[in-house]
């Protein structure tokens, strides 16, 4: 095993060494994934009717589609919180000098502690996706897998740029992130999540189009509930690689230079 | 000749004044004009023993942040085995060691033990070695059994002493310690300080620069001593030969008489006279 994956591996065995130190809340949270599939499964059963499926792109029934959306959304609240909030636990315990003090770069630290978070949401999802599986019929049968995946990985590398700019923003002024609650805001218009872009005026179809989110929910889907191959997935993967190929580099960069910042100012530790 | 290990020449750090309210969206932009320190200059050779000296502020940890690439210096330079502070952070981590002198920094929920594993595989440390050498410095800084309890269940004294042994986990070449023994008791800081003395300084070679305001410790580990006071450096020599220039009998009077402050011995001296 090459050095960079021992370290990854490093963090991530760090934090489900701590997280093992907390067991209720995991189990908490299976729990709140079943209400979270029962709540869209009857919203849905409510809603549903034959004008509304046909406005869905991948068809099936509107259950589906919102537990998709709404599991998958996750990804973009993680990808958006983790940084920030990794390196807001690190200064209040301490640990972001002696992190930054050892021979390990920057850029594996902050890699490093995103990756259990994505995995714990990857479970949590698939928990959601489980429930509503085993208990509301949602269609599992249908699923192309490696794509999937390949969606999944994609879509984790274009929203970790935009949490790598909202940690950059916290190392800077130390409270409260605007950017991160517009990115939301827009996301859950926008994005795609309960309702298809369709459905909203030209304008926001073109905001949608600026919207990593859409792309990944888009191809989720198709991946999921239409079983898409990846020949038909190569707009939206894509889309999100091209996402990831500019925000990665150019947050790594901006948080590069505001952790140099800091250092000039003397505030790396101060809250 | 040779390298030395520490090398400052004219490091001046400049910090700008703190702002509140709305205004603190400023901060990361505002001019730098608190001076911590004032054109510093010095080199530690390599196997030496320095002990930073001075009062609160006189810029002793903010020194020891620069060399640690935790902070960044206004004008002139700082160089750990050669390589420049600012420019090559990366080859300066690889040689150092570094003690905050808080007794912050681990993750409470794990142990000491895992704590340790996991800041020595950041320095490349394979893990058999880890677990030895961890195994024979918890014995050194009398924590053995602590090793092995969650972090959050320590005293800080004990917190502290894991930090210790986190700074020489990985034996480096330059050990960067502020007030090392300021949480220990007694008996633990004098077995550190001789473990320190003889293992780390004497024995494996390492180049020591410590901060402390306990001046029997500073005697008792440093083969020199710089005085510091409001940025600049007053006195850096010998502690004989810092307390003959100061025309004083001891450290801590040496102390007084170089930064102008009044003794209380003085005081209370000048208090009897007629």
């Amino acid at each position: 095993m090459g050095r960079l994956a021992r370290e990854l591996w490093l963090f991530f065995w760090r934090d489900l060494a701590i997280a093992r130190t907390y067991r209720a809340p995991f189990v908490l949270e299976m729990f709140e994934a079943l209400f979270g599939a029962a709540m869209f499964y009857y919203v849905a059963r409510f809603v549903d009717s034959p004008a509304l499926t046909r406005e869905l792109p991948q068809g099936g029934s509107y259950f589906a589609f919102a537990l998709v959306g709404f599991a998958f959304f996750d990804y973009l609240s993680v990808a958006l919180d983790t940084f920030d909030r990794s390196l807001d636990e690190a200064r209040a315990a301490g640990t972001l000098e002696p992190l930054l003090v050892t021979q390990t770069s920057l850029p594996v630290i902050l890699a490093g502690s995103a990756i259990y978070p994505f995995v714990s949401t990857t479970l949590r999802v698939a928990v959601y996706l489980g429930w509503g599986a085993a208990l509301f019929g949602f269609p599992l049968g249908a699923a192309n897998w490696g794509a999937v995946a390949a969606v999944l990985v994609a879509t984790m590398l274009a929203f970790s740029g935009l949490g790598i700019f909202s940690a950059s923003y916290l190392l800077l002024f130390k409270r409260g992130n605007p950017a991160k609650w517009l990115v939301l805001g827009v996301s859950s218009v926008v994005g795609g999540m309960l309702f298809p872009v369709s459905i909203l005026p030209p304008w926001l179809q073109f905001v949608a189009k600026l919207n990593p989110v859409t792309y990944a929910l888009d191809a989720m889907r198709d991946a999921l509930l239409a079983g898409a191959h990846f020949s038909k997935l190569l707009q939206p993967l894509g889309a999100l690689l091209a996402f990831a190929a500019v925000l990665l580099p150019a947050s790594m960069a901006t948080f590069g230079w505001a952790l140099r910042r800091t250092k000039i100012t003397g505030t790396l530790t101060h809250g | 000749m040779q390298e030395p290990a520490i090398a400052v020449e004219s490091l001046e750090k400049l910090f700008p004044a703190t702002r509140s309210g709305w205004r603190e969206f400023l901060q990361p932009f505002v001019r730098p004009t608190a001076v911590a320190l004032a054109g510093v200059s010095f080199e530690v050779r390599e196997g030496e023993a320095l002990a930073l000296v001075g009062a609160n502020g006189a810029g002793k940890s903010t020194l020891l942040r620069i060399l640690a690439t935790l902070l960044i210096p206004t004008r002139g330079y700082a160089r750990v085995g050669g390589h420049d502070a600012v420019l090559a952070p990366r080859d300066v981590r690889r040689l150092l060691g570094y003690h905050a002198g808080s007794d912050l920094g681990f993750y409470s929920r794990l142990t000491g033990r895992e704590n340790l594993q996991f800041f020595g595989r950041l320095n490349h440390l394979a893990g058999a070695e880890i677990d030895r050498r961890v195994t024979r410095l918890g014995k050194h800084l009398g924590i053995p059994a602590e090793l092995n309890r969650q972090v959050r269940t320590l005293s800080s004294g004990n917190v502290q002493r894991l930090s210790l042994a986190r700074a020489l986990l990985h034996s480096p070449r330059v050990l960067l310690l502020d007030e090392p023994t300021r949480s220990l008791d007694a008996v633990a800081a004098a077995e550190f300080r001789r473990h320190l003395r003889r293992e780390v300084v004497e024995r494996g070679g390492t180049t020591l620069l410590f901060a402390s305001h306990a001046l029997a410790e500073v005697e008792q580990l440093a083969d020199r001593v710089a005085i510091l006071d409001r940025g600049r450096i007053l006195a850096l020599d010998k502690v004989a030969a810092v307390c003959a220039r100061a025309g004083a009998a001891t450290l801590e009077e040496a102390l007084f008489r170089l930064t102008g402050r009044r003794h209380g011995d003085d005081a209370e001296s000048e208090k009897a006279e007629p």
